[in-house]
């Protein structure tokens, strides 16, 4: 079910990866980008908080649209449920799309990029947080039957651009004026440290211009960078491979 | 988990209110500084003086005396209460319609001018009034038909309808906040302004399935249940600008009393931090009814009884936090609550907060965490110190700060006897005592921290103990010395008593250790080190009292404190004369100290070239005597010959009286004769007794040296005399041919010192061109130079004598024109021929009448030169 919005953030903030129990409501972060501060929304994945989504999004300069790299419908997802939430966010906001388990798949993603970070050891492949299991009744899998396999990428980066293209069209915005969709689609691993870092800093060199500008214009307007999330995927992915 | 960040306080008990009727419940109340109201559902209201007592030991306890009580007559439950207390009113609901009462008396005000508002489901009032009127109160009020809310101004006996908008769907609970209207909708939540009509959609919210709840918490911020049990915050702009807390899914009621965030449901008060969402404390509370806050103070209802939900004073709370080490959720409340206390205050709070933070981190050995906190917190840095026994010296006026910031009585008690604690607890504060000693924070007591940091160091057998010596510090004498004493750091201790000025002691401290009376392996070289220091010492009294320990130890080295002593304008310079009296006894370090007047600082001094010379003779003379190491003697002869030569200061007799008779150092007779300008007597020393022919060559060339071209040559004929002098002065064993292939070799290879005419004169016949070619025929070239340069010379001369005359000529005359009209002066007739003779004056006449002229002039003589200037 979790695509992993929560350990990113945790992974960037604190620099560690660890146990995130299932987000309730919503929670927040402030970073400190220089001589900003920059608040970041951790948002709630699950249908019970479905609604609260529009609420964290109002006038977000960006969006990071969090799927799972092992799960095709966390894609599909994002787009049937989680666009709409975006409508609230600032007219000239930016998305990025971020591909996240990408250790699971991918070899180059299990070398831990920062210090404390795990390399990726034997169990990487045992990516089975607990609260997934618990937060979604259906997958019977057990991890130990997960051990050993590789699981299948669902969603390869032409998916993601392919989708960012879709956002584009769907939020009435040109291709060739809009940051283009190399630079915006990411596979990060938050339990390794892929891509974690290069997903938020550049982000945040590309807001920051824009959120002056606009602070210029209306003072004391508040940032809000949002995490939305694909939910309830994982549960095919697991079937698929075992 | 649990804070105790409230205490629940029966303010108004059953027995009050209904005594043992069951059937009566609460349903609204409403305060209002002392006065309490509450509602019935028997359509009752009661008054009463709520009295708030604090007992002795700081318990808050109401107590409440009921007033007044009064039956509406509706039969309906009273559902709602607001006091507008400067209007002296009550705004209440019942039976869906909405009526003013009289504060006081509890009777029914006629709201003039309109009817009463009926088919009222629920009204609320502005907390943030748009109107500036205090005597105005306005209301917003919800009907159960229409899809309206309506905007009411209350005045004192009057109530008004200013504004009605439209809703999209039917509303069913609302809050006010200026010109925003904050709405629960039947499927969702909404921000509306009245003013300008305009909205903005909050979130869905299904009000059938949960009571929804719209709570004004500050300036236009809401606090909105939300789906899954939510407290969901939102601002007007439809923003939420804080992170949501997890209630429970049956919440009844909230309020916000900073930094927490109060729920009621069934069972339950939940308490929740607004700045980390964390659920802090959990009330068991049955029957909860109604949680409201009135002016900050938060008061809930069972369906029986009231009670007030009293706030524990925050530092209690930050105390109970820190007592259960819960350091960073103590610093969040701290922080958190930074704009509720003001800003002096504050800043006393927080530093005691961080520093005790920092203690317990410390107690759980959390160097890191406890140091940024003590940093922070501004600690006096004592106070960590007096954690460690014997640290602080004992002139040390310090007490720690009361209340403790801590619970420990020294280091062992925290670390209960553990030595590796104790170690890394020591290692921690010799670090931090290192970062913070150049800070101000040791302002006023850096003797204190100087001193322990000694102590740490010297226990530790740390290297900085010398670097903190060797640097400016504050350590404290009278506490050091044993300490320093205890752990043998005795080269340290020397450097303290420096520090401290007792340059004598550190000496005394020294020597004991370099004696081997004491033991500290510090330094292996500080016997060194102490002749580098009595090098530099300012005092010539300690130089004195123990440069002789010094030189009886090493005197090569010893007298370094004299010879290498730095010249300075601060320092006392030392007499030479005083310095070699001293060194009377120690010859060998008197010698080093004459060579380093003489030789190195080049003293010009007859006394001391003298004494030098003679030390050096005495030495070789004592060789001479013990004739063991040839190596030694020929390096002692030749620094005295040496000696003998270079210096020009020495007494000459008196050094030649004393080795007149040694025939061994014919070579320094030599020398010193040469001093005395007596070269024949040298050379016949050289020549006959020596018979040391290069010896002899070099005394030539040593003595002419810096001479002028005829005395150099007045020495090398001498010694061109000696070789050549008559042969029976030899002394026996050598023949004349030795001293004559000498007075060749000298010739051939000084020819230039010589006057080649005087030699050959003096040269026997017999001796053969060959032999000396190289003599003459460099005599030839040098004559034949000399010849052709003085011409050179001579015609270079006579040059330049023309072209003088020839620029006198040009600036004394005009041209001196003849022609064949001009006529002679003396004959008169023209001249024919361009020959003239000048009389003096520039007259030109005939040659043959000038001779003329001349032959009859008396002084004819003088002017025959004065032709052929034509």
């Amino acid at each position: 079910m979790n695509v992993g919005k929560t350990s990113l953030l945790h992974r960037y903030m604190d620099r560690t990866f660890k146990d995130t129990i299932s987000t309730v409501g919503g929670a927040f972060f402030l970073k400190q980008w220089g001589p900003y501060h920059i608040s970041i929304w951790d948002t709630a994945g699950r249908e019970q908080f479905h609604g609260l989504g529009s609420m964290y999004c109002r006038g977000a300069a960006a969006v990071i649209l969090t799927y799972d790299v092992t799960s095709w419908q966390s894609l599909a997802e994002l787009e049937e449920r989680f666009l709409s939430l975006t409508d609230t966010a600032h007219h000239d906001c930016i998305y990025a799309i971020v591909g996240n388990k990408a250790d699971l798949t991918d070899t180059n993603a299990q070398l831990a990029q920062d210090s404390d970070g795990h390399s990726g050891d034997s169990d990487s492949l045992e990516r089975t947080d607990e609260q997934v299991l618990s937060a979604c009744p259906t997958p019977p899998a057990s991890p130990v039957s997960l051990s050993g396999l590789m699981p299948h990428k669902q969603v390869t980066h032409e998916d993601a651009v392919a989708l960012y293209g879709r956002i584009l069209r769907y939020k009435g915005l040109e291709e060739t004026s809009s940051l283009p969709a190399e630079k915006m689609c990411f596979e990060t691993s938050a339990k390794t440290g892929y891509n974690v870092d290069t997903l938020f800093e550049t982000l945040f060199d590309l807001v920051l211009p824009s959120i002056l500008r606009k602070r210029n214009e209306n003072q004391g307007c508040t940032v809000n960078l949002e995490d939305s999330r694909g939910g309830g995927g994982s549960k095919r992915s697991r079937s698929g491979c075992c | 988990m649990s804070v105790k960040a409230f205490e629940l306080v029966p303010a108004v008990e059953r027995d009050l209110l209904m005594g043992d009727k069951a059937r009566i419940n609460i349903e609204c109340i409403e305060c209002c500084g002392k006065q309490l109201y509450v509602g019935t559902n028997d359509c009752f209201i009661h008054h009463f003086l709520l009295d708030e007592v604090t007992s002795s030991k700081g318990k808050l306890t109401y107590f409440a005396q009921k007033l007044l009580h009064k039956y509406l007559g509706l039969k309906k439950p009273v559902s709602e209460l607001r006091a507008a207390s400067a209007l002296q009113r009550l705004i209440m609901l019942c039976d869906g319609i909405l009526f003013l009462v009289d504060m006081v008396s509890l009777e029914t005000v006629p709201s003039g001018g309109g009817a009463k508002i009926r088919g009222v489901t629920a009204f609320c009032v502005n907390e943030n009034p748009v109107d500036g009127d205090p005597f105005c109160v306005e209301m917003a009020v919800l009907s159960s038909k229409r899809r309206t809310v309506q905007i009411y101004t209350v005045n004192k006996d009057r109530v008004q309808l200013v504004k009605e908008v439209n809703t999209p769907e039917q509303p069913c609970a609302v809050s006010l906040d200026g010109y925003f209207l904050c709405l629960a909708l039947s499927t969702q939540y909404m921000i509306l302004n009245y003013n300008t009509g305009a909205s903005q959609d909050l979130f869905p919210y299904n009000s059938e399935e949960r009571t929804p709840i719209v709570k004004r918490i500050s300036r236009e911020e809401f606090l909105l249940a939300a789906p899954g049990g939510l407290g969901m915050f939102a601002n007007s702009e439809g923003v939420s600008q804080r992170a949501p807390v997890n209630w429970s899914e049956s919440v009844i009621g909230a309020a916000v009393c900073f930094p927490y965030v109060v729920a009621l449901d069934e069972n339950f008060i939940t308490i929740h931090s607004m700045l980390d969402q964390q659920l802090k404390q959990t009330l068991s509370f049955r029957d909860g009814h109604i949680l409201q806050d009135f002016e900050g103070k938060v008061i809930l209802a069972s369906t029986k009884a009231v009670y007030v939900l009293v706030p524990l004073p925050l530092e209690r709370q930050i105390q109970d936090l820190l007592a259960s080490h819960r350091v960073e959720e103590a610093l969040i409340l701290t922080e958190g609550a930074q704009r509720n206390i003001p800003k002096d205050r504050f800043q006393i709070l927080y530093k005691r907060i961080l520093q005790q933070a920092g203690f317990i981190q410390f107690s759980q050995l959390q160097f890191h965490e406890a140091k940024d906190h003590f940093r922070k917190g501004h600690l006096d840095v004592r106070e960590l110190i007096s954690l460690y026994p014997l640290l602080l010296p004992a002139s040390s006026s310090f007490t720690r700060c009361h209340p403790p910031l801590h619970e420990f009585a020294d280091l062992n008690h925290l670390a209960q006897g553990d030595p590796e604690k104790v170690l890394r607890c020591k290692k921690f504060l010799i670090s931090y005592l290192g970062e913070v000693r150049s800070t101000e924070v040791v302002n006023g007591c850096r003797e204190d921290v100087d001193t322990a940091l000694l102590k740490l160091y010297a226990e530790q057998d740390h290297a900085s103990l010398l670097d903190l010596l060797a640097s400016d510090n504050a350590c404290v004498l009278a506490d050091s010395v044993p300490w320093l004493e205890k752990y043998h750091k005795y080269f340290a201790l020397g450097l303290l008593y420096h520090c401290n000025g007792q340059d004598s002691a550190a000496l005394q401290m020294w020597t004991r250790v370099v004696d081997g009376d004491l033991q500290d392996h510090t330094r292996s070289d500080l016997y060194e080190y102490i002749v580098d220091f009595l090098c530099s010492a300012s005092n010539l009294d300690l130089v004195w009292k123990f440069a002789d320990w010094a030189l009886h130890k090493d005197p090569t080295i010893g007298v370094h404190i004299f010879t290498k002593r730095i010249a300075s304008k601060v320092q006392a310079e030392l007499n030479p004369d005083d310095v070699i009296n001293y060194l009377g006894k120690h010859s060998q370090a008197l010698l080093l100290y004459l060579e380093h007047l003489v030789l190195e600082r080049r003293i010009k001094k007859e006394k001391f070239h003298t004494h030098l010379a003679v030390l050096y003779l005495e030495r070789v003379l004592l060789l001479l005597k013990s004739p063991t190491d040839e190596e030694q003697l020929t390096n002692a002869r030749e620094r005295l010959q040496a000696m003998l030569r270079e210096s020009s200061l020495y007494r000459v007799q008196f050094l030649l009286g004393k080795i007149e008779n040694c025939e061994q150092l014919l070579l320094e007779r030599a020398t010193l004769h040469g001093k005395l300008e007596e070269h024949d007597k040298a050379l016949h020393i050289l020549v006959h007794k020596l018979r040391d022919f290069p010896s002899a060559e070099a005394y030539c060339l040593w003595a002419a040296s810096s001479r002028d071209a005829a005395s150099r040559q007045q020495i090398f004929h001498l010694l061109l005399q000696v070789y050549l002098g008559k042969p029976q002065m030899a002394p026996d064993g050598c023949n004349g041919g030795e001293m004559e292939m000498a007075a060749v070799d000298l010739l051939n290879r000084h020819g230039e010192a010589f006057d080649a005419v005087r030699v050959l004169k003096i040269l026997p016949d017999g001796w053969s061109l060959q032999l000396l070619k190289p003599f003459v025929g460099r005599a030839i070239r040098a004559s034949m130079h000399a010849c052709r340069t003085s011409q050179i010379a001579v015609g270079l001369a006579r040059s330049e004598n023309l072209q003088l005359l020839h620029d006198r000529l040009k600036e004394r005359k005009k041209p001196i024109v003849i022609s064949e009209k001009k006529g002679c002066h003396l004959c008169h007739n023209t001249f024919s021929e361009p020959d003239v003779v000048c009389l003096p004056g520039g007259v030109p006449v005939h040659t043959h009448c000038g001779a003329q002229r001349i032959r009859d002039s008396p002084t004819k003589r003088q002017l025959t030169n004065s032709s052929n200037h034509t």
